[in-house]
C-alpha cells in the first residue's frame, strides 16, 4: 500500500483522484473508451473541444503521421455544446472519473454563453478553456496575446462558478507570459501545451498533405521535449497548478513533467496507439511514488538555480 | 450505423508466417485468437508494426483469413509500417486491435454474392468467401482485376478449398484473363442473378463499380470497403473522415466506425474523387 498522496486539487472543489488525465481531442467524450477500457479509473477526461454549434470538421485528409509524431487537423468536429450539455452530461453524472469540459469558441461571448449553458447541467468538474486551436479560422487568437487572454478568462471566470484550466498555446514568443495572464484574470489552473504549429509535405504533389492552410498541430513523441520546457517556463511564471501535456506515451515520460513542474499531466496521442496506456501510466506513477518514498509526486520538481545577476 | 466496440481486444500474438507473394504482395499469419474467434469478413485490426515511436501509429488491414487461432493479412509495402510488418519473422510479436469497424453484410438466405476486387482490394475476400459459404450461401464469384498478372492475388488463396467459390481475373494489359478493367466483368456476373455486390479496391475502381451498378439491374445490397488515413481505428480521433451523402448534401462519415464497407449509395464518390491522394507513411 503506497503512502503516497496522488491526489491534485485543481481549486475550486475540483480535486482529481490522480494526476493522468487524458488529452482533449484523443479520447472524444469517454463512450468509444468505455468500451474499450475502465476509463473509472482515470484522473480525468478532457473532452473534445466543444462549440457554441455542432461542427462537422474539416476536409480529409485530416491527419498526416510524421516522425514520432501526428499532424492533424480535425477542424472540432464536435456535437456542440447544447447536445454535450443535455445528452452527454446525464453520462458523466454517473461516471467516477471526473469529466473537464474543454470549450473552445470565437469570441468571448460564445465562450461565456457555452459555460452557462455546461453549468446547468451537473457531471462536469471543470472546464478546460481551449484558447488556442490552430485549426479554425478563429479561436487562436486569444491564446497568443496576454491581454486577450486575460480578457477571454476574466469574463468566463465571472460567468461560471466551476473550476476553470486554461489550455495554453506554445506557440506564443512567452508562454510565461499568457500564463500569468491568465492567472491573474482569475484561471484555476493552466494546461500546457496545445499542439505545435506544423506542416508535412507530399513532394510528389509539390503541396503539404493537409488541406486549407496546409498546417496542422503537432502532437506525439516528437513534441516532448518541446512540451516539458514549456510546462518549466510556466511554472515558473505562475503559482497555480500547472497540467503537463504534449508527448507523453510512459511512465518515465509522466516523470519527466513532475520534474519540470508539472502537478498533473495528460496522456494524448499515445491512446491512438495504445488504447491502455494511460492506466498503466497511472498504476507506474503510483508503483514509482511507492517504490521512491515519495509523499507526492510534486516532491520530483526541479528546483532551477536563481539566474546569475 | 456505427460500428460496435464491444468485441474489439488488444492482443499480441506470434507472428507465424510471412510469404513474399508475386508482385509484391506480402501475407502475413499471426497468432491471434481473439480476432480469429471474432472477425467477421471487411471488419479489420490496428497492427502496432513496430515498438514506435516511429512509426507511431497502428496501420489499420482487414482480416484476410482466419484459420484456427490464426488471422492472415495481405499488403504491400508502401510506407514505413508495411516494410517494418512484412519484415517480420515468425516468432516476433504482434500487437493487434480489432475486430473493428463495419464489415460487409452476408445473408444464409443469399443464393450468389459477387466480389469485386480491385488489386490489394483483394484483402477482404478470401474471409468473405469462407463465412459466405459457411452459413449457406449458395455461390460465392470473386472478379479480380489487378495491373498485370503478376500483381494478381493468387486465385488458389481467394478459394482454399472450400467449394462454391469462382474467381474470374481480368489485368489491364491483357498477361491474365479478360484484357481490361475488372468493372467490365461485372454485367456477365449479375446475368444469372446476384443477391449482393461487395467490392474493395482503389477509390476510382469502386467509383466505376458503382456507376456500372447503377446502370444495371443491380442487386439491392450494393457495398463498397473504403479507406481513409487513420489515426486510432476506433473512433475518437477523427481524422478519417469520407464524403457521403446525407440529407442532400455532403457529410463527413468516419471511415473506421461508419465505414470501412458501406452501402455504395451513401457514399459521394464526387466528393471522394475530388479529394487529394492521401500520403501514404
Amino acid at each position: 500500500m503506497s503512502n503516497a498522496d496522488l491526489r491534485v486539487d485543481l481549486g475550486r472543489g475540483c480535486v482529481l483522484p490522480n494526476p493522468v488525465g487524458v488529452a482533449s481531442g484523443t479520447f472524444g467524450y469517454g463512450f468509444e473508451f468505455e468500451q474499450l477500457i475502465d476509463i473509472q479509473r482515470l484522473g480525468a477526461i478532457y473532452t473534445k473541444g466543444t462549440t457554441p454549434l455542432p461542427r462537422e470538421g474539416n476536409p480529409p485528409p485530416r491527419v498526416a503521421e510524421t516522425a514520432g509524431g501526428m499532424l492533424n487537423s480535425i477542424g472540432l468536429q464536435n456535437p456542440g455544446v447544447d447536445h454535450v450539455a443535455t445528452v452527454y452530461a446525464a453520462s458523466f453524472a454517473q461516471w467516477r472519473v471526473p469529466v473537464i469540459v474543454n470549450v473552445a469558441a470565437a469570441t468571448v461571448e460564445e465562450y461565456v454563453r457555452c459555460v452557462r449553458t455546461l453549468d446547468a447541467a451537473d457531471g462536469i468538474a471543470a472546464y478546460e478553456l481551449n484558447i488556442s486551436c490552430p485549426n479554425i479560422a478563429h479561436g487562436m487568437d486569444f491564446g497568443l496575446d496576454p491581454a486577450a487572454a486575460a480578457r477571454l478568462v476574466q469574463a468566463v471566470r465571472g460567468a461560471t462558478p466551476r473550476c476553470l484550466v486554461v489550455k495554453l498555446s506554445p506557440n506564443v514568443t512567452d508562454i510565461g507570459a499568457v500564463a500569468r495572464a491568465v492567472e491573474d484574470a482569475g484561471a484555476d489552473a493552466v494546461s500546457a501545451v496545445n499542439t505545435f504549429v506544423g506542416m508535412k509535405v507530399h513532394l510528389g504533389l509539390r503541396r503539404p498533405v493537409l488541406p486549407n492552410r496546409g498546417t496542422g498541430g503537432l502532437s506525439g513523441p516528437a513534441v516532448k521535449p518541446l512540451a516539458l520546457a514549456a510546462v518549466a517556463r510556466v511554472r515558473a511564471a505562475v503559482r497555480i497548478p500547472v497540467v503537463g501535456v504534449g508527448g507523453i506515451a510512459s511512465v518515465e515520460d509522466a516523470l519527466e513533467f513532475f520534474v519540470a513542474g508539472a502537478d498533473a499531466i495528460q496522456v494524448g496521442t499515445a491512446n491512438f496507439a495504445d488504447p491502455s496506456v494511460s492506466l498503466r501510466i497511472l498504476d507506474g506513477l503510483t508503483a514509482y511514488a511507492e517504490a521512491a518514498g515519495l509523499q507526492r509526486l510534486t516532491d520530483l520538481r526541479w528546483q532551477p538555480a536563481p539566474l546569475p545577476a | 450505423m456505427l460500428s460496435s466496440l464491444s468485441r474489439a481486444r488488444d492482443e499480441t500474438g506470434e507472428v507465424l508466417r510471412v510469404e513474399q507473394l508475386p508482385g509484391g504482395l506480402v501475407e502475413l499469419t499471426a497468432h491471434l485468437p481473439h480476432l480469429a474467434a471474432t472477425a467477421r469478413a471487411g471488419e479489420f485490426a490496428q497492427l502496432r508494426c513496430g515498438p514506435g515511436p516511429i512509426p507511431l501509429l497502428r496501420r489499420p488491414f482487414s482480416v484476410a483469413w482466419v484459420d484456427g487461432e490464426s488471422c492472415s493479412f495481405v499488403f504491400e509495402r508502401v510506407g514505413a509500417g508495411t516494410r517494418l510488418l512484412a519484415a517480420m519473422r515468425p516468432g516476433d510479436m504482434l500487437g493487434s486491435l480489432g475486430p473493428l469497424g463495419l464489415g460487409f453484410t452476408l445473408q444464409p438466405s443469399m443464393r450468389r454474392v459477387v466480389c469485386v476486387a480491385g488489386g490489394l482490394g483483394c484483402a477482404p475476400f478470401p474471409l468473405l468467401a469462407k463465412q459466405a459459404r459457411t452459413m449457406g450461401v449458395g455461390d460465392v464469384v470473386i472478379l479480380h482485376g489487378a495491373a498485370t498478372a503478376a500483381r494478381l492475388y493468387p486465385s488458389e488463396r481467394f478459394v482454399r478449398g472450400v467449394d462454391g467459390v469462382r474467381v474470374v481475373e481480368s489485368t489491364d494489359d491483357g498477361t491474365r484473363g479478360h484484357h481490361g478493367l475488372v468493372v467490365d466483368l461485372i454485367a456477365a456476373a449479375l446475368s444469372d442473378g446476384a443477391d449482393a455486390v461487395h467490392a474493395c479496391g482503389p477509390n476510382p475502381m469502386l467509383a466505376a463499380t458503382a456507376a456500372t451498378l447503377r446502370d444495371l439491374a443491380a442487386p439491392r445490397i450494393v457495398e463498397a470497403s473504403l479507406e481513409a488515413p487513420m489515426g486510432c481505428g476506433f473512433g475518437t480521433c477523427l481524422g478519417c473522415a469520407l464524403p457521403v451523402r446525407r440529407d442532400g448534401g455532403t457529410a463527413w462519415a468516419l471511415c473506421c466506425r461508419e465505414g470501412p464497407v458501406m452501402p455504395m449509395d451513401t457514399v459521394d464518390w464526387d466528393a471522394l474523387r475530388a479529394l487529394p491522394p492521401a500520403h501514404v507513411a
